[in-house]
């Protein structure tokens, strides 16, 4: 049976309560493109954010990381054990191993002093803080976080099936191509759509404003422009009203309770991939067979970071690259960080390939042709994905 | 969802015409709990509710699922529409029968111990340091919307509501007393978090003297009451960005601060100076604040007694 290369082990502890709000959005290149013509700056005030005094310590926080991080460092899986001592690679870099510390048990000592090095540094190459002090407890707070945005079961309303949603996730990924929206923005509104689908009675008419009006919220939170009203309605071929809509979006508010918030897998993808230094097109491929996971009505019960290590496993799997002493040694670092467990890798895993291996042939394949693009390496149309499930062992 | 609130939540009583606009507190039907809901009127275009107003009340969602203890809690949000123009916004918060106006004003002379008013101070503080690492800043703290529970729990309460009010505030000549502002929100400089340590301030004396430290009438007498006590800053300290010259004040020295608070101990005259301190790039934060040996002080004496 294949593995997913990332470990089984203790739960996730209950992380301590904390807040970021305060990210820069990551610059995607689906955000490298000029705004439209239609679109206008949003107007915010930016008092709060922009003289706000750093706090030098923030005591009851940090306590209180010190006394949780244990929880997502798991110890070392046996195969990561040996593929250090195998590999031989001691003389990697000295980050890995400082000079003088051999044998497995130092080495695992130093884990999570390493990892939390290598976070840090991750989350401020992505752009994801604006101070690494913050950089460990923001982690924690991810981590601790995202485990809310996962849902108990697949389940829709009756009159809803999978195939109808994946149309109208296929359907919005289009719209956020065609709005040069950042990636935040997709992930976010695929997750308020599948609040809502959950929590507010909408018709199946109704359907696609409501996804709309997802992607519109989203990007009320995420983009710095925002398209006119007018524009979405230009884009349902005005099926629905200006007024239709606004009035959908008040629904869709009042049914989340404006609770907003979410963690999207592509920060815990990029994350990994950072820490495990994957080359350009293993982060590619995941990148893609994360995508992937938005039309898979079953993902829903699976969280984030869970979402975000299988795809990245998938990928190695697939684009199968030559190991190096190195590349190993990171995979084995970021493999440490306690994603989950093994049977719910491999089942995401399983569903991304079997998804990868008909995209091409789907009603719904904007991410199919997304990724095929040159900008993005023609991950989708890499012929392993074929047959991707045989790798896992199906 | 309008009538879903109406029939949800019942109203009791008007409870106050705030400057932001009125405050109902009302049952829930469902709980037979009290709330209190506060509305908010924003301007809506025909993009639907502002940008603003979307992220300022996700934000405060955000921080509800924290659950911090001095902290009043945010039980249900809801938008009806008015007007093609007008989006109503309701707040639904937990109700808490007293505030810290009425708490002081019950309190028969010789007013509150030293060390209920410590206890009082350290969740106030814990309170205002987790907004600001949220970075939230009150803006309007003063004793009216800092609530104490009949258990002596201290909830902040109306964070954050200044940004969403804002647009609203444009709109309306409010009054807002000015007794607890800063010197730089007085001078319309520039501002953040620190304005909260300086209302922090204000209170900490007030809690000592029942009744508040500066009350002017206007924003440069209240500059000048606030300089009668802590001296005219030197000119390096004046904000360069501002249209009140430092020539208007005439040249004050500071005076101990005992003579204005006089029950209060030695640690606690320090802590109280580093809070009311003109530059605010120099106020105390929040969080050391919480550290420094006012605070730590009955911490070492109450271990020692146990």
């Amino acid at each position: 049976m294949a593995r997913t290369g990332f470990c089984d082990s203790k739960p996730l502890l209950d992380l301590h309560k904390k807040v970021d709000e305060r990210r820069a959005p990551l610059r995607m290149w689906a955000n490298a493109c000029g705004p439209l013509d239609r679109w206008q700056p949003v107007e915010v005030d930016e008092s709060r954010v922009a003289p706000v005094k750093k706090e030098p310590e923030r005591r009851w926080e940090r306590r209180l990381s010190i006394q949780t991080s244990e929880g997502i460092i798991m110890g070392f899986h046996e195969d990561s054990q040996t593929c250090l001592a195998a590999d031989g690679c001691v003389e990697g870099p000295v980050l890995l191993y400082p000079h003088g510390l051999q044998g497995l048990h130092s080495l695992q000592a130093l884990v999570p002093s390493l990892l939390r090095r290598e976070v840090e540094i991750a989350l401020e190459k992505l752009n994801l803080i604006w101070d690494r002090t913050y950089a460990w407890d923001m982690f924690l707070d991810m981590m601790r976080t995202q485990t809310w945005h996962s849902f108990p079961n697949a389940d829709l309303p009756r009159h809803f099936t999978d195939a109808t949603r994946a149309v109208l996730v296929d359907w919005l990924i289009q719209v956020h191509e065609i709005m040069h929206f950042q990636d935040e923005t997709l992930y976010l509104a695929i997750h308020l759509l599948n609040r809502s689908l959950r929590q507010i009675k909408v018709t199946t008419a109704n359907l696609q404003l409501l996804g709309m009006v997802c992607l519109f919220l989203a990007a009320k939170k995420e983009e710095c422009l925002l398209p006119e009203v007018s524009g979405l309605c230009y884009l349902m071929d005005h099926t629905y009203t200006r007024h239709q809509l606004l009035r959908m979006e008040r629904k869709v508010l009042c049914g989340l309770k404006f609770d907003l918030s979410y963690t999207p897998p592509l920060h815990f993808l990029l994350l990994l991939a950072s820490i495990a230094r994957c080359s350009a097109k293993v982060v590619w491929m995941a990148r893609y067979l994360l995508e992937l996971s938005l039309l898979e009505g079953q993902c829903v019960v699976f969280q984030p970071v869970q979402l975000a290590g299988a795809a990245l496993c998938l990928s190695r799997q697939v684009l199968q690259e030559p190991p190096t002493p190195e590349g190993e040694a990171a995979w084995c670092l970021a493999s440490s960080i306690h994603v989950g467990s093994e049977t719910a890798l491999l089942r995401i895993m399983q569903i991304l390939a079997s998804a990868a291996a008909k995209a091409h042939g789907r009603e719904t394949c904007a991410t199919f042709i997304k990724f095929s693009s040159p900008e993005t390496m023609h991950v989708s149309r890499h012929l392993g994905l074929k047959n991707a499930s045989a790798l896992l062992g199906v | 969802m309008a009538h879903v609130t109406s029939i949800q939540y019942e109203p009791v009583a008007e409870i106050g015409g705030g400057a932001y606009g009125t405050v109902y507190k009302a049952r829930d039907t469902e709980s037979g709990k009290f709330v209190a809901l506060k509305s908010v009127r924003v301007p809506t275009d025909q993009n639907g509710l502002p940008v603003s107003t979307v992220r300022e009340v996700a934000l405060l969602r955000r921080l509800e699922q924290f659950d911090h203890p001095n902290v009043v809690r945010l039980m249900d949000v809801c938008a009806t529409q008015r007007s093609n123009q007008e989006t109503k916004v309701t707040l639904v918060f937990e109700h808490v029968d007293q505030d810290l106006k009425t708490y002081l004003e019950r309190t028969p002379a010789p007013g509150l111990s030293p060390d209920c008013i410590k206890d009082l101070m350290r969740q106030l503080l814990c309170g205002l340091a987790f907004l600001h690492s949220n970075r939230v800043m009150h803006r309007d703290l003063k004793p009216e919307n800092i609530l104490v529970t009949s258990q002596g729990q201290v909830k902040l309460a109306d964070f954050g509501l200044a940004r969403i009010y804002s647009c609203h505030m444009a709109l309306t000549p409010v009054v807002v007393t000015l007794w607890y502002r800063p010197p730089e929100v007085l001078l319309q400089s520039t501002y953040a978090t620190p304005v909260d340590i300086w209302s922090t301030g204000c209170i900490f004396a007030e809690m000592f003297r029942r009744k508040p430290l500066f009350c002017g009438e206007s924003e440069v007498d209240q500059l000048g009451k606030i300089f009668e006590v802590i001296g005219l800053p030197p000119e390096e300290e004046w904000p360069t960005d501002v249209t009140l010259s430092r020539k208007n004040f005439s040249p004050l020295m500071p005076r101990p601060i005992t003579d204005f608070v006089a029950e209060i101990n030695e640690q606690g005259a320090e802590l109280l100076l580093k809070m009311l301190t003109f530059d605010p790039l120099k106020r105390i934060s929040a969080l050391n604040a919480l550290e420094h040996s006012y605070f730590q002080d009955e911490e070492t004496l109450t271990q020692t007694k146990s």
